[in-house]
């Protein structure tokens, strides 16, 4: 099974039914291969925060949900974060694809690249990397749990090892 | 102008256990001093403009209960875009109230752009509302909940308010929030 089949079905064997993202190519794979199955519900974030306010309302509700951003969208995400995710303790799954490691062609995309993990450990937020298809039952199953388990939003960084590079010269 | 406290009473009583989300700044201290018992009451310690995408995921998580959003003037001009999710996303039992006093009243009364050129009504509209209204008396605030709390929506409300301040303080610890109101809503 490909990679974005793969992470889909983890979703939903862990019954993660709402997708909040703000797409990217790499978002964007996945997205196709989870839009076949009517279990999935989407919502189109106009800004990545957006999501941490979405994904918590739906706990309260009862229904799971993950976030789906590029890394850079980390950044426009900190402050829901530290004031709202963390304290209320709300868990859910951040999948992040990352940009601005091996084959960055794109200046602007190299420091939030280096800041990711960084920012994600100043929060104390627990954040795992998947750089092989095979890693992935183990690291993102893994990862939900402890989500849930923990009662804290949790990170699973697509690297490019994955996922490829963007391939402009 | 309306007085927030009493605008805030006033919706609570006519409500059941509906739940409300209440914005940081002034909306939860309203909230909490008009209806201290109510336990569907979830107050926002920080993460300003955050309390209408809250709200977005509730209502759309629980399609068979009425949400109701206290936002503020200030913390809705933070997070505008939410708006725009709102308006797409549409579900027709969110009720997003903004208390617009057009300053940031917490901090000190600074104004906010709705003291100028900004009208959040107008915003909502391009956003996609459909159904936006704004109303700068009690009773026109009255007669506006009696159709919006039973009629299907999504509702944008913006209610033109004093700067009176309520004395209540909520429980500071966001578990013990949290934990208080997922039990309302899994009773309800």
């Amino acid at each position: 099974m490909e990679w974005p089949r793969k992470i889909v079905s983890l979703l939903k064997a862990n019954d993660i039914a709402s997708i909040s993202f703000v797409p990217d190519t790499v978002i964007g794979r996945i997205l196709k291969a989870a839009e076949k199955d009517p279990y999935f519900r989407f919502t189109t974030l106009a800004r990545e925060e957006e999501g941490i306010g979405i994904i918590t309302g739906e706990y309260l509700g009862g229904r799971r949900g993950v976030l789906m951003m590029q890394g850079a969208g980390l950044g426009n995400c900190v402050n829901a974060l530290a004031s709202l995710a963390i304290p209320y303790q709300i868990p859910f799954l951040m999948l992040i694809s990352q940009r601005g490691e091996l084959g960055e062609f794109n200046a602007c995309h190299i420091v939030m690249g280096k800041a990711l993990r960084r920012i994600l450990e100043s929060l104390g937020i627990q954040h795992y990397s998947v750089n092989r298809e095979e890693e992935l039952e183990t690291v993102l199953g893994g990862a939900i749990k402890t989500a849930y388990t923990s009662e804290q939003p949790v990170a699973v960084i697509l690297t490019t090892a994955l996922v490829g590079w963007k391939d402009e010269k | 102008m309306i007085n927030r406290l009493k605008a805030t009473r006033y919706l609570v009583e006519q409500l059941s256990d509906e739940p409300i989300i209440a914005s940081c700044g002034n909306p939860k201290f309203d909230l909490f001093t008009a209806a201290e018992k109510r336990k569907a009451n979830f107050y926002m310690w920080n993460s300003m403009g955050m309390a209408s995408s809250i709200g977005l995921g509730l209502a759309v998580a629980r399609p068979d209960r009425k949400v109701i959003v206290l936002d503020g003037d200030g913390a809705i001009l933070m997070n505008l875009n939410s708006l725009t999710t709102e308006a797409s996303k549409a579900p027709a039992n969110l009720v997003h109230i903004i208390w617009d006093n057009a300053q940031y009243q917490i901090t000190g009364g600074q104004p906010t752009h709705t003291d100028g050129k900004a009208d959040i009504e107008a915003i909502a509209r391009g956003a996609g509302f459909k159904l936006a209204l704004t109303v700068s008396t009690f009773a026109a605030f009255k007669k506006v909940l009696s159709k919006i709390l039973f009629q299907p929506g999504p509702w944008i409300l913006v209610a033109k308010t004093d700067s009176s301040d309520a004395p209540g303080r909520p429980p500071k610890s966001p578990v013990v929030i949290k934990n208080r109101f997922m039990e309302a809503l899994r009773e309800a």
